[in-house]
């Protein structure tokens, strides 16, 4: 369903050109939850912009459920990513002046056809993420952690293909940071394909195979056979801070 | 519907950041309020121009004994017009269709029995009634043979007929004017009151010969009205009257006329008065305010989009096409000039109410100074909009969310 074949990106700035994705291909089925890996300058949000749609290959394929997005135009990509890609980003990017429930409706307004349900939908995916005696919350009323679970909301209103999360607790402290991997595995359950790009391994191995990226190429394509437990996780750092 | 939608987050960007949202209606509001008076207030004094123009006559030439540029009632003491200047303008300049010549004089006691009022006295020829269109309800005008007699007969105000002779019928009764008595015979119409607050109705007509002989004991008059036939020739014939005036007075440049020649022209050049300047002033205030609201609006749009980066790449990352983007950002600034030529509008017509009262002047309200305000805002808003709305669009969600 989604399937990456010899993606070159090429940044040309004052004629000198600098290459930083190689020949990158690969395969992800429905279900899977991945992480992709590497330390910064590896092209690793070079690589999330592209699966993200939110930027072109200069070569290769990019077919997203059968749909090569190499050949369409900014109007069919913006459509592509608002039905298709729910987005986590590790600032949050919530508005400000909204509430949690706008916040979480926002994609709906891009939608092709706004759904007469959108307001209960809004309030099920935030009590999916715990949220739901937080709906008229803004923002700034709210801790990171309930930030970045608003932000989980909003990325699956829309019911999308793909949850794509760019470095999602990069912000956070442990506690909020395990609380929303454990959203992530819950999801990865109920058959969401997820995948989760990082620098950080203990993050990377909550996935279920592990893409690193070097110098903007594959270099290792992993299983991992036994993926931490966030709730496990979770559960440590509420008992230590129980006993403090 | 995706617009509707689409609209609904410009409007919420407006009210989340009202004083942003202020300063960027500020220009529209001044500007349109400006424009809505400027309107009121020039329907208001063409309205005032017109009543003074047909009161005066649209046909009607007048001359005044003594010079002065302002249009007032006849001087006293000025002995240059004569009764022979307006046989030489009847004689010598063509197109003149009726030509009426008189005295009048403010002052002398007017009694009847043990009655006394004060009342404006005027000796005229027969002439007065249609020139003035002004005739007679009760009784007879003054004729051409009361002329060539010297008759002793008047014609009263309704005013001072009242005044006089209270409900009684004043016809064939007599009033004593200075050492004179004269038989009523006849009253006028109704007037009312002049445009300088003085009441048409309080006078006393006597035949001119009868006036200038036997009461006012002299051998000038101060007044002769003409109408003419045609009205574009107004202006021309009155230049012919001024220039043969200024022969038969033997004025010579740089000497002023002795006298005065009015037309409709002048008499709404005067009523138009201050209102022009005002309207050439207010006119440069609403242009100048609606393109610095303008550039204003756009600079703050502009900085806005620059700040709204994240805000805008946010949108673009969950689906906004640039189109919607663009959208978006142009609701706003029309909101911005729509909200504002209503409150503009508002302001302006408070402004014009306001300044009716205070300078006692006519403001006219109509639906036109709405309508163009709309307009402009429409303009203004697209025009001044775009170019921030193109940019927003135009953002690379890459960048934007970085």
């Amino acid at each position: 369903m989604i399937e990456l074949e010899g993606i070159e990106k090429t940044y040309v700035s004052s004629s000198v050109k600098t290459r930083v994705l190689t020949r990158v291909s690969f395969r992800i089925a429905a279900g899977e939850f991945v992480a992709i890996m590497g330390a910064s300058g590896t092209g690793k949000s070079t690589l999330m912009n592209v699966l993200g749609c939110l930027d072109k290959p200069t070569a290769g394929h990019y077919r997203l459920d059968g749909t090569d997005m190499v050949n369409l135009d900014d109007d069919a990509l913006s459509h592509l990513r608002n039905h298709k890609i729910g987005f986590v980003f590790q600032q949050f990017h919530l508005l400000d002046r909204a509430t949690a429930l706008r916040n979480v409706m926002l994609p709906l307004i891009y939608a092709d056809q706004y759904p007469e349900d959108a307001h209960q939908r809004a309030e099920g995916a935030l009590a999916a993420v715990g949220l739901a005696d937080r709906m008229s919350y803004k923002p700034s009323q709210l801790s990171g952690g309930q930030q970045q679970r608003v932000a989980i909301a909003r990325a699956l209103i829309t019911d999308p293909t793909i949850l794509l999360a760019d470095e999602p607790t990069g912000n956070l402290d442990s506690k909020s940071g395990a609380e929303v991997l454990a959203i992530f595995q819950r999801l990865h359950r109920e058959d969401r394909t997820i995948i989760v790009v990082t620098h950080d391994r203990a993050v990377a191995e909550h996935a279920n195979r592990i893409i690193v990226l070097k110098d903007g190429m594959i270099a290792e394509d992993q299983p991992v056979a036994q993926p931490r437990d966030a709730e496990t996780e979770l559960a440590a750092v509420v008992g230590k801070e129980a006993q403090a | 519907m995706r617009v509707l939608r689409i609209a609904q987050e410009g409007a919420r960007a407006l009210a989340g950041h009202k004083l942003r949202t202020f300063f960027m209606m500020a220009g529209t509001i001044v500007g349109i309020a400006a424009l809505t008076v400027i309107m009121a207030v020039g329907k208001g004094t063409e309205q005032k121009v017109m009543k003074r123009v047909n009161a005066f006559g649209t046909h009607v030439i007048m001359i005044t004994a003594g010079g002065g540029k302002g249009f007032s009632p006849p001087q006293e003491g000025v002995t240059t017009l004569r009764p022979d200047d307006a046989e030489a303008i009847r004689a010598q300049v063509p197109g003149i269709e009726l030509l009426n010549v008189f005295a009048m004089k403010r002052g002398p006691p007017v009694k009847a029995g043990a009655n006394q009022t004060q009342a404006v006295v005027t000796a005229t020829d027969q002439n007065w009634h249609e020139a003035w269109d002004w005739p007679v309800t009760d009784g007879e005008p003054i004729t051409d043979e009361d002329q060539a007699t010297m008759a002793r007969v008047c014609v009263l105000g309704t005013t001072t007929a009242r005044e006089l002779f209270g409900d009684q019928n004043p016809i064939g009764e007599y009033v004593q004017v200075g050492n004179v008595r004269f038989r009523v015979k006849g009253v006028l119409q109704t007037r009312g009151v002049s445009p300088h607050g003085g009441d048409f109705d309080s006078r006393v007509m006597i035949p001119l010969s009868t006036g200038l002989r036997r009461l006012f004991n002299q051998d000038h008059i101060t007044n002769i009205r003409l109408k003419v036939g045609d009205s574009s020739r107004l202006t021309q014939l009155g230049e012919e009257v001024r220039q043969l005036l200024r022969r038969r007075h033997t004025i010579t440049p740089p000497k002023e006329d002795d006298f005065s020649v009015f037309t409709a022209a002048e008499v709404a050049k005067e009523a138009r008065g201050i209102s022009r300047t005002l309207t050439y002033l207010l006119s440069a205030l609403a242009g100048l305010s609606l393109l610095v609201g303008g550039i204003v609006l756009m600079n703050i749009l502009l900085i806005s989009v620059g700040e709204r980066k994240k805000e805008i790449g946010l949108r673009r990352a969950l689906g906004a096409t640039q189109g919607d983007i663009f959208r978006q950002f142009l609701v706003e600034s029309l909101s911005v000039t729509i909200i504002g030529m209503v409150t503009g509008s508002l302001l302006g017509w408070a402004v014009s109410v306001v300044l009716a009262r205070v300078t006692q002047s006519p403001v006219v309200i109509s639906w036109e100074p709405f309508a163009l305000a709309l307009a402009f805002a429409l303009v203004v808003g697209v025009f001044f909009g775009v170019q921030p709305a193109r940019r927003a669009a135009k953002l690379r969600p890459v960048e934007a969310l970085r």
